[in-house]
C-alpha cells in the first residue's frame, strides 16, 4: 500500500473518531483523535497496517493536556502521531499496553510527570523519580511549585 | 647469621631495585608500543613511596588478621625464593637436598596470597576475582612442573639446584638441545600466568571486575602487594635463566650475556602482553591442559630419550 | 616537602565518577589518556577502584537519586584525597540549574579543589588544570591577605 491509500484507509474506517487530519509534510501526518478510540486505532496501525510503535509523549497546553502516540511505517516512510486531547478536569486515557507490551514504561513515564492516569495499565507507579519525591506532585506540570526548602533554583553564588 | 644477610641484601633489596626496574622497562616499552611517552624512570618507586602515605581502610565484613596477614605471606614467599636462588647462583656448593622443590613450592605461595586476600575481603567481586586466580593455577602448574622435569633429567635426576648449575657449566646450557628450547618455551608462557598478565590476567582484569582481587586493598597492604609483584617479574626470569641458560656469572662476558637473557625475557613478557586479547577462564584451562601439556610431556620423553 | 609528599604528587591515580551527564565530558577525559594527550608521563593512572585512587574527578550535574551515592563513594577514598569538578554541569549544574531534579551544585555536598570550566573542555584544559593543581599543593597559598 502506498502513502495515500493507507491514510485513506485509516479515514475510512474510523471516520466518526477523527476530529482532524493534518499533512504536515510527504512523511510526517498528526491525526487528532477522540480519546475513547485510541486501543481501537492502535490495534489497527500496529496489526493490520504493519506500523512499529516509536514513543508516546505529552504535553501540557494551556487548558488541556495531549498525549501523542508516534507510529512508523518503513516502507513508505511515513510517520504517524495519533493526537488525543484530554480536557484538565478529566486526565484519564485508556492504556494500550494490551495491545503491544512496550508502551509498559512510557505510560508510567508520562503518568508520574505529568499526571494522565492510564486505565488498565498492570502496574501503574513511578519509573524514574527518587524515593523520597512526594505523591501527587507532578514536576513538568506549568504550575509545578518547588517543594524542596533546601533547593537552589538560581546560580546558588 | 651470614644467612640473614643474605636475605635481606640479596632477597629483599637487590630483588625488589631489580624488579621495580623490570616494572618500568614495561610499561616504557608498552607506552612506546602504543606510540606514545611513557614515564619517567623512578615512576614505579613514586608508586610505591605514595602508597605508603595513604591510610589503610579495614572493610567491615572481613576477617581483619587474614586481611592484614595476606600480603606479608606473598612478601615473605617471594623474599625466600629470591634468597635461595641467589645462594644457589652465587655459590653451587651452597646447595642441599631438595632445595628446587623447596623454590617450587615457595613459588605458589605469592599467588596463594593473592587468592587469601581475595577471599578474606568481605566483596563479591573480590571472592570472583579469587576463584578465578584458583582456576589459573590449576592450569598452569602441571606444564610447569613438567618443563622443570626436563632441566632435571639433563642433570642426571638430581633435584639440587647446584648440580643442575653445575651439570650446564660442564655440558652448556639446557636451552640448547631440543628438549631444553621447548622445555624454555613452556616455562616462558607459564611464567605468563603465574604473572598473571594479558592473556592470563583473567583474575584481576580491570575493566571486568573492577580490579577484582585487590579491590578493597589500600595504603600499605596494596603497597606489599605492588611490590610482590614487581619483585615476582624478576624472581621469575632468574628462575628460568638458572634453569635453562646456566645462571648468572659474574665474570666478564658472561654477566653482559647475563642482562641481556634478562631484558630479553623481560621483552618478551611485553611483547606478548601487548599483543594479545584476555582470554576467558575456559580457554585458558583449554589451552593449558590442552597444547601446551602435550607440548611439555613431549619435550620430557625427548629429554628422557637424550635429545 | 618531604619524599612522600613528592612522590604523592608525582603518582596521583584518577577514579571518574560521572553523576548523571551527557558523557560528553566523559570522552574528553577518556581522551587524555590517549596516545595525543598522554597523561600517563606524569604518573597518572586510570584505576578501577575507589580504595587505590587519590583524585576523584567529577562530571554531570548532581541528580537527586545520585546524592547519597557520591557521598558514599566519597567516604570511601583514602586520604589524602582530592576532588576536581570538571565541566560546566559539576560547576554550577550548568543548563540543568533550574531544574526539578538538580536540587544543589556540587560543592555543596564535597569540597572541591579545582573547577575545571568548558562544555566540555578540551583534553589541554583538562591538563592544564591538573598541573595548576599540583603546582598548588607544591606550594600552597596562603588563604585571605589583608
Amino acid at each position: 500500500m502506498d502513502r495515500q491509500e493507507i491514510l485513506q484507509s485509516i479515514k475510512d474506517r474510523f471516520a466518526e473518531e477523527i476530529v482532524s487530519v493534518f499533512e504536515k509534510s510527504v512523511k510526517r501526518v498528526y491525526i487528532e483523535i477522540k480519546p475513547g478510540a485510541i486501543i481501537g486505532m492502535a490495534k489497527y496501525i500496529f496489526q493490520d497496517l504493519g506500523a512499529r510503535f516509536n514513543i508516546a509523549s505529552g504535553v501540557d497546553g494551556r487548558n488541556e493536556m495531549e498525549v501523542l502516540y508516534h507510529f512508523t511505517i518503513e516502507d513508505n516512510n511515513l510517520v504517524i502521531s495519533l493526537r488525543a486531547i484530554l480536557p484538565k478536569t478529566k486526565l484519564e486515557i485508556d492504556s494500550i499496553t494490551s495491545v503491544f507490551a512496550a508502551a509498559h514504561w512510557i505510560e508510567r513515564e508520562i503518568h508520574e510527570l505529568l499526571g494522565i492516569k492510564f486505565i488498565g495499565h498492570p502496574q501503574l507507579q513511578r519509573l524514574l523519580l527518587p524515593e523520597n519525591w512526594p505523591e501527587g506532585v507532578h514536576p513538568l506540570r506549568k504550575d509545578y511549585e518547588e517543594w524542596d526548602p533546601d533547593a537552589i533554583r538560581d546560580r546558588g553564588v | 647469621m651470614i644467612y640473614i644477610l643474605y636475605m635481606f641484601v640479596f632477597g629483599f633489596l637487590l630483588t625488589a631495585v631489580i624488579g621495580l626496574f623490570a616494572s618500568w622497562i614495561d610499561r616504557k616499552l608498552t607506552a612506546r608500543f602504543q606510540y606514545r611517552q611513557g614515564p619517567p624512570l623512578l615512576q614505579p618507586l613514586y608508586d610505591i613511596l605514595k602508597l605508603l602515605k595513604k591510610e589503610t581502610l579495614i572493610p567491615f565484613g572481613a576477617p581483619k588478621l587474614t586481611f592484614l596477614a595476606a600480603p606479608l605471606f606473598g612478601l615473605i614467599g617471594v623474599t625466600v625464593v629470591s634468597t635461595v636462588l641467589w645462594v644457589n647462583n652465587i655459590n653451587p656448593q651452597r646447595t642441599f637436598m631438595g632445595d628446587l622443590i623447596v623454590v617450587i613450592y615457595f613459588l605458589m605461595v605469592p599467588s596463594l596470597s593473592i587468592i587469601l586476600g581475595g577471599f578474606a575481603s568481605g566483596n563479591p567481586l573480590a571472592s570472583l576475582g579469587a576463584s578465578r586466580e584458583l582456576k589459573l593455577i590449576l592450569g598452569y602448574e602441571l606444564p610447569f612442573i613438567l618443563a622443570i622435569l626436563v632441566a632435571v633429567i639433563h642433570a642426571d635426576f638430581s633435584i639440587r639446584l647446584g648440580d643442575i648449575l653445575e651439570a650446564q657449566a660442564r655440558n652448556g646450557a639446557i636451552a640448547v638441545s631440543w628438549s631444553g628450547g621447548l622445555a624454555l618455551l613452556i616455562a616462558v608462557i607459564c611464567m605468563q600466568g603465574k604473572l598473571a598478565l594479558v592473556p592470563f590476567d583473567i583474575p584481576e582484569a580491570e575493566t571486568e571486575i573492577a580490579h577484582g582481587v585487590l579491590i578493597e586493598y589500600s595504603g600499605v597492604l596494596l603497597a606489599m602487594y605492588k611490590l610482590m609483584k614487581n619483585m615476582l617479574l624478576f624472581v621469575l626470569p632468574f628462575f628460568i635463566i638458572i634453569i635453562y641458560m646456566g645462571g648468572l656469572r659474574v665474570s666478564g662476558l658472561h654477566l653482559l650475556y647475563g642482562i641481556l637473557e634478562y631484558v630479553g625475557l623481560v621483552a618478551v613478557i611485553t611483547v606478548i602482553r601487548n599483543t594479545n586479547p584476555r582470554l576467558r577462564v575456559d580457554q585458558i584451562m583449554k589451552f593449558f591442559w590442552g597444547p601446551v601439556t602435550i607440548l611439555a610431556i613431549v619435550a620430557v620423553l625427548l629429554a628422557l630419550g637424550s635429545y | 616537602m618531604g619524599i612522600l609528599d613528592t612522590a604523592f604528587l608525582k603518582s596521583l591515580w584518577v577514579f571518574h565518577l560521572s553523576t548523571g551527564s551527557c558523557n560528553n565530558c566523559d570522552i574528553e577525559i577518556l581522551d587524555c589518556l590517549t596516545p595525543r594527550y598522554d597523561i600517563e608521563r606524569f604518573g597518572m593512572q586510570l584505576v578501577g577502584s575507589i580504595k587505590h585512587a587519590d583524585v576523584l574527578l567529577v562530571t554531570g550535574s548532581v541528580n537527586r537519586k545520585c546524592i547519597p551515592r557520591i557521598k558514599r563513594v566519597y567516604e570511601q577514598m583514602p586520604e589524602p584525597r582530592l576532588v576536581v569538578a570538571i565541566g560546566e554541569c559539576a560547576l554550577s549544574r550548568g543548563a540543568f540549574m533550574h531544574s526539578y531534579n538538580c536540587p544543589v551544585p556540587l560543592d555543596h555536598l564535597l569540597p572541591v579543589d579545582v573547577y575545571i570550566p568548558g562544555c566540555p573542555p578540551k583534553p589541554e584544559a583538562i591538563i592544564s588544570g591538573l598541573v595548576k593543581l599540583i603546582e598548588q599543593k607544591q606550594s600552597p597559598v596562603d588563604e585571605v591577605k589583608e
